[in-house]
């Protein structure tokens, strides 16, 4: 166990260096010029030289390199234009916003996250609470309904859905109130009710597709020589449904379930979007559109973190869940 | 629940039903382009005298929202020249002199934190002396003194707090490169040469060339007072020091901004400003199509809020003949202008030049952007806005073009043009390239990177021979507009205003007659100097001014749409009990 | 699984056992013409594969259909427009000319884009589904079945991809890759944003069919049949080509199915932040995107390409439900 989690954390480590490395050559490397958004009008060729010289963007790509791996470690020194120093983990300045990237991390991550933990837990038990019914009541009407509303929701598109929600819930009738984001400690009522509506969108669509795998899963899992051994072993349906067919069933779903959340924790683009709230995902539409390297940068970094972590957890849990599995 | 959930989407569904089964015959209330601004430079230092007239009906008390997508980029004034800033900043910042603005083009120039707009000491433009009024204050109650204003411009010429407008430091320096003239780092605390505060009332500055411009040039946000002990560096950017009537009390960076009274300003040294609301509160997030659907909705604290990105082109279907958003809508021209440059250093025959300005469709061009909320055609190089102007049309050929006429220039060629147009502007591209292709161009479009386009456009050989370019002069007159952008001495290798590119002698030498004038009487040879470009050298194809159109709240008040910049204006706003 | 409600390239693999091997044959029916048999009862199947096999021939009859239609996806009708742009008539100015009416601002035909862009569409998709799987397939052959240390660096390969996220980079790389293959005043083709968007799928996209298709080699490698190839002394090639792929078209196929519409909305998505294909050029994902916020002003303008893509992904995640049910019988309802 122990030896698996350390390789399993040597393997993320170098996973997370080799994505720093890459992007951070790739965005630099691109034609958009991060200084020209800098000075509007009347800039001339010279001082725009002195700014790039001052952020440091003449120096050699490999010591910019080093220079941000070591901000993350223990801090650097930027320029005064860049608010001096930067305490680790230093992500950059972002010279469009003018703020530390690590400052804009901290407002606009507690959005994403208010946007996905909640719904997370809303889809996974509609999702798995009806594919598990519509499995263990196949071929009535509640199945029916249950395979519809799946194939219906897996078939529509986050964006639509979310400009429907919109215009008949907000718009028109008014119950819900305009998408917004409070901190949960504040107002939790008003926390709920700003991020409902995008709740309910991702939740429909992201439910209907567990819905679907889980109704799959465990009608598989139903007709495993196991289960028929416990029925055999006169175990009570509950006994069998719950205790040994929902687990067997339930373990591919981790898989899918900690890599969506953890893909999702780094940006909802198109739920922020959507709903004008102003998230990870959004924060990083905004940069890549407005040439924000450091913003940009430090958007794959986090993102990359999320499903990383995600990924080890998942790993973990599978080990929990499933008694098959031994890890090495 | 169920019941509910279906009678919600019926509303919905009926709702749409009834959109599309409406016959659309295109009828709507039209935009009036072609008004003229008046503008003068108060003479009367009454005129500069507060307090400002009362708004009618502008009563005391409450929020007033304004909801933006993104965030103000800079609230520091030195650092301000977006639009979204210049339009905040007088509500926490006072400048040198500021514009009396009845938002219909009448403007009057007049003293702001200076007793008058300014005055011309040895009537040669190169020696201006600015007199401090009493009794303006900081939020703190403190005095504001010369010395503060001359460290504010001092402060402009870092470039650590660079953004800003850079007149005044050029004109200073007398050297496009000011910050290396004078050094804001090295010298803290002493004022660039030619700046001088003899004592705190009095403001001193002394070029080496004329600059009759000056009190135009000083109503920019960058003359905003700044104590040199209050100067957090770029923490002024997020909470800068008031001198207006509010304050900066909560700044939430990208999603909320509130301003309260400052309690420290008094109405009667303020010639424009107002405090009729208790607060504003900026909320960032929101896309223009939500902004515009929750002013629509009219619930809440959205009944006093303004959506800062107007109405959408998408939705103006549905607005624009909704009679109860009549009383709620603004619908007004601006000064941005929108040309489509020709670089002439590559498209060198002065006929394919005058057959673009035939071959294109204004009409078209206008209906793909959005339509007559959107833009207004113009045929000539500065916005009818300007102080002076005169309308003309050098190449007449309808609102659609003429194609004919055109081909009949080009004399059976097929010049073959690349034109550059933002990523984002593809659809443009496209309308103008299905358009000047009927005339007989052979038109490639190539999208440029947003963030990059500015750049590459403005370096002297560029590879493209067609470009959009949009100006919205900093003072409506043409000093502001045609040599900037036409004046071929002052072309660079990068980073040029002029990119047409164009260097005709007969026309420098026509600059340097009417900047030598007196400014008010300028307006009319400008205007002579605009149709002479057109005829002469067709440096490019005027396109449209930008039209805004804005829906309030109905408890919004006082808003209108500023005839310098073409944003709307906060100084009258209010909340309707 | 088909759509997830964000871009999403790694669809989950269906839940679906390998099947049975081929070798042992004992009734003369094989698996495949068994599975054949059960499709076609199917009648879900037959229904959603006739949608689809329609919406192939109509895009690639696009050319056709414009000549007998008379209108090409890039004539304009500003006529048809009012003031501010949106179309004269009812219901978005459809009429006898203009069956789906025409589109606000642009004034373009609807029907014919529609026509064009569920071709720009599928061509995508098709070749993003094909190139990832093609690339799935290898990596997981390998990793699968020479494990050790090539499992250990294609594992960690995976990995990495996995940790890219792939939104960041597809609005990043996309609207700038072209500045580097073309000088600065060449036309691009539309083929090539084509091809750079097929490409980015393909880079972050292969990721699942490799998982499942080593996972089904894992278990498969220690079966008899293979054993038995290799006792007879079986190149590798043989090994991985003749004994294991043909029990892996199943699992193979039903990713591949499921993979389709998944892309044909990733690629719609991508759209809705301004990258994917761009004007004129004709494009299913881009057109809805634009029309939604015609939602309330134009809702005719919405009604046709929405009704079109859900048509379109409906038919193809229901077949690729069919078709598992039909290769693996164990699943099936």
């Amino acid at each position: 166990m122990f030896r698996f989690v350390v390789k399993r954390l040597l393997s993320a480590v170098l996973v997370l260096f080799a994505v720093t490395m890459l992007s951070f050559l790739m965005f630099f490397a691109l034609p958009g010029d991060p200084v020209s958004g800098m000075c509007p009008k009347n800039c001339t060729a010279e001082r725009l030289e002195r700014v790039r010289v001052e952020l440091g963007l003449r120096e050699p790509k490999l010591v910019q390199y080093a220079g941000y791996v070591k901000g993350i470690f223990v801090g650097r020194d930027l320029g005064t234009a860049q608010g001096g120093h930067c305490d680790a983990p230093c992500l950059g300045f972002s010279y469009v916003r003018s703020e530390a990237v690590t400052d804009t991390f901290k407002r606009v991550l507690p959005v994403t996250l208010s946007i996905v933990i909640p719904a997370a837990v809303l889809w996974l038990v509609l999702g798995v609470g009806l594919g598990m019914i519509s499995a263990l009541r196949r071929g009535t009407l509640l199945d029916r309904l249950a395979v519809g509303f799946a194939l219906t929701g897996a078939s529509l598109q986050l964006y639509f859905v979310g400009a429907v929600l919109l215009l008949v819930f907000t718009y028109t009738l008014r119950w819900i109130p305009v998408p917004h984001y409070t901190p949960l400690l504040e107002d939790p009522l008003d926390w709920a009710s700003g991020l409902v509506l995008a709740w309910m969108a991702l939740a429909f669509l992201f439910s209907a597709i567990y819905a679907r795998l889980s109704r799959a899963q465990m009608l598989e899992t139903l007709s495993e020589d196991f289960v028929r051994t416990a029925r055999a072993k006169g175990l009570s349906s509950w006994q069998v449904h719950g205790r040994h067919a929902l687990r067997a069933a339930i373990t591919p779903l981790v898989t899918i379930a900690g890599l969506d959340v953890g893909s999702a924790l780094g940006g909802t683009f198109i739920t922020e979007t959507t709903f004008g709230l102003q998230g990870l995902g959004r924060t990083t539409v905004d940069a890549v559109h407005g040439g924000d390297l450091p913003t940009v940068m430090g958007t794959v970094i986090l993102a990359s973190v999320f499903v990383v972590v995600a990924n080890i957890v998942v790993d973990l849990l599978y080990a929990v869940i499933d008694p098959r599995v031994r890890l090495r | 629940m169920r019941t509910r959930a279906a009678s919600a989407a019926g509303a919905a569904l009926a709702l749409l039903l009834l959109a599309a089964c409406t016959e659309n015959k295109g009828e709507g209330p039209s935009v009036d382009v072609n008004r003229q601004s008046t503008g003068v430079i108060a003479t009367d230092p009454a005129q500069s005298r507060g307090p400002a007239a009362e708004v009618a009906g502008a009563a005391k008390g409450g929020t007033f929202h304004i909801l933006r997508q993104s965030a103000i980029s800079h609230l520091d004034p030195q650092r301000i020249y977006s639009f979204v800033g210049l339009m905040t900043a007088p509500l926490y910042s006072r400048f040198l002199t500021t514009w009396k603005d009845d938002g219909k083009g009448h403007l009057t120039l007049v003293g702001d934190l200076a007793e008058t707009p300014g005055t011309d000491v040895n009537k040669d433009c190169k020696t201006w002396e600015f007199k401090i009024k009493d009794g303006v204050k900081y939020e703190d109650g403190s005095a504001i003194t010369a010395k503060d204003i001359a460290y504010g411009i001092s402060r402009a010429f870092s470039p650590d707090y660079s953004g800003g407008p850079t007149y005044v430091q050029e004109w200073l320096a007398d050297s496009p490169q000011f910050d290396k003239a004078w050094d804001f780092k090295a010298n803290k605390g002493s004022f660039p040469p030619g700046l001088t505060a003899p004592d705190d009332k009095t403001l001193r500055f002394t070029f080496a060339k004329g600059h009759c411009d000056l009190p135009f040039a000083v109503s920019l946000p960058y003359t905003a007072p700044v104590p040199q002990a209050k100067d957090t560096g770029l923490g002024l950017d997020t909470q800068p020091f008031s001198s207006g009537p509010y304050k900066v009390t909560k700044n939430t960076v990208g999603t909320e901004i509130v301003l309260e009274r400052n309690t420290n300003w008094d109405p009667a040294t303020d010639p424009v400003r107002h405090q009729y609301p208790d607060r504003f509160v900026w909320t960032f997030g929101a896309d223009p199509d939500a902004q515009a659907n929750r002013i629509i909705a009219d619930s809440g604290d959205d009944q006093t809020a303004l959506g800062w990105g107007g109405v959408p082109a998408s939705l103006v279907g549905t607005t624009i003949n909704n009679a109860s958003l009549k009383s709620r809508s603004i619908l007004s021209p601006t000064p941005s202008a929108n040309r489509l440059t020709i670089n002439t250093l590559r498209v060198t025959d002065v006929n394919i030049r005058r057959a673009l300005n035939y071959a294109i469709d204004r009409d078209g061009l206008i209906k793909s952007l959005g339509g007559d909320t959107v833009a207004a055609p113009m045929t000539t190089l500065m916005p009818s806005s300007t102080l002076g102007f005169v309308n003309y049309d050098a190449y007449p050929a309808g609102p659609s073009g003429n194609v004919e006429k055109a081909k009949e220039l080009l004399a059976g060629k097929t010049p073959e043009l690349v034109l550059g147009v933002l990523d984002t502007d593809a659809e443009t591209g496209a309308q103008l390239e299905a358009n000047l292709e009927k005339a007989g161009f052979k038109i490639t479009v190539k999208l440029i990177p947003a963030d990059a386009k500015l750049d590459e456009t403005s370096k002297k050989n560029n590879p493209w021979d067609l470009y959009i370019d949009s100006w919205a002069a900093d003072w409506p007159s043409g000093a502001s507009i045609l040599p900037v952008l036409f004046d071929g001495r002052t072309i660079k290798d990068a980073g040029n205003n002029n990119r047409s590119y164009l260097n005709d002698d007969k026309i420098n030498v026509e600059f340097d007659r009417v900047l030598a004038m007196d400014p008010a009487a300028q307006g009319p040879e400008w205007a002579k100097l605009d149709k002479k470009l057109m005829e002469d050298d067709a440096p490019a194809v005027p396109l449209y001014v930008d039209v805004a159109y804005y829906l309030h709240g109905s408890k919004a008040g006082g808003i209108f749409v500023s005839s310098i910049f073409g944003y709307p204006s906060f100084v009258d706003a209010h909340v309707k009990s | 699984m088909a759509l997830p409600a964000e871009v999403d390239l790694n669809p989950a693999p269906p839940p679906a056992e390998p099947a049975a091997p081929v070798a042992p044959e004992v009734a003369g029916r094989s698996p495949s013409r068994l599975a054949w048999a059960r499709l076609k009862k199917d009648r879900v199947a037959v229904v959603s594969a006739a949608v689809i096999v329609l919406m192939l021939v109509i895009a690639l009859g696009a050319p056709l259909i414009e000549w007998a239609y008379g209108i090409g996806p890039y004539d304009d009708f500003k006529a048809r427009l009012d003031r501010f742009g949106m179309p004269l008539g009812y219901a978005g100015g459809i009429d006898g000319d203009h069956w789906f009416g025409v589109e606000p601002h642009l004034g373009r035909d609807i029907f014919i884009r529609l026509v064009y862009g569920m071709r720009t569409s599928l061509l995508i998709a098709t070749a993003a589904a094909t190139l990832t799987s093609v690339i799935g397939v290898l990596v997981g052959l390998a990793a699968g079945f020479l494990g050790r240390w090539v499992d250990a660096i294609l594992g960690w390969v995976m990995d990495f991809a996995l940790a890219m996220p792939f939104m960041v980079f597809a609005l990043a790389v996309v609207p700038t890759v072209a500045l580097r293959f073309y000088g600065p005043r060449d036309d691009i083709p539309p083929l090539f944003r084509g091809v750079v968007l097929v490409g980015i799928f393909a880079v972050f996209g292969w990721t699942g069919t490799a998982r499942l298709v080593r996972g089904q080699v894992i278990s498969l490698r220690e079966r008899e049949f293979i054993e038995a190839a290799r006792a007879a002394g079986a190149g590798l090639g043989h090994m991985l080509f003749k004994q294991l792929l043909p029990n892996l078209w199943a699992p193979i196929l039903i990713s591949f199915s499921l993979a389709l519409p998944s892309y044909v909305t990733a690629e719609a998505a991508l759209s809705f932040l301004d990258v994917g294909m761009v004007e004129p050029v004709p494009d299913f994902g881009r057109m809805i995107n634009k029309s939604i916020n015609y939602l309330q002003s134009d809702p005719a303008y919405v009604f046709f390409p929405g009704i079109t893509i859900f048509v379109m992904v409906l038919a193809f995640n229901l077949f690729g439900d069919a078709l598992r049910d039909a290769l693996d019988p164990r699943s099936s309802r």
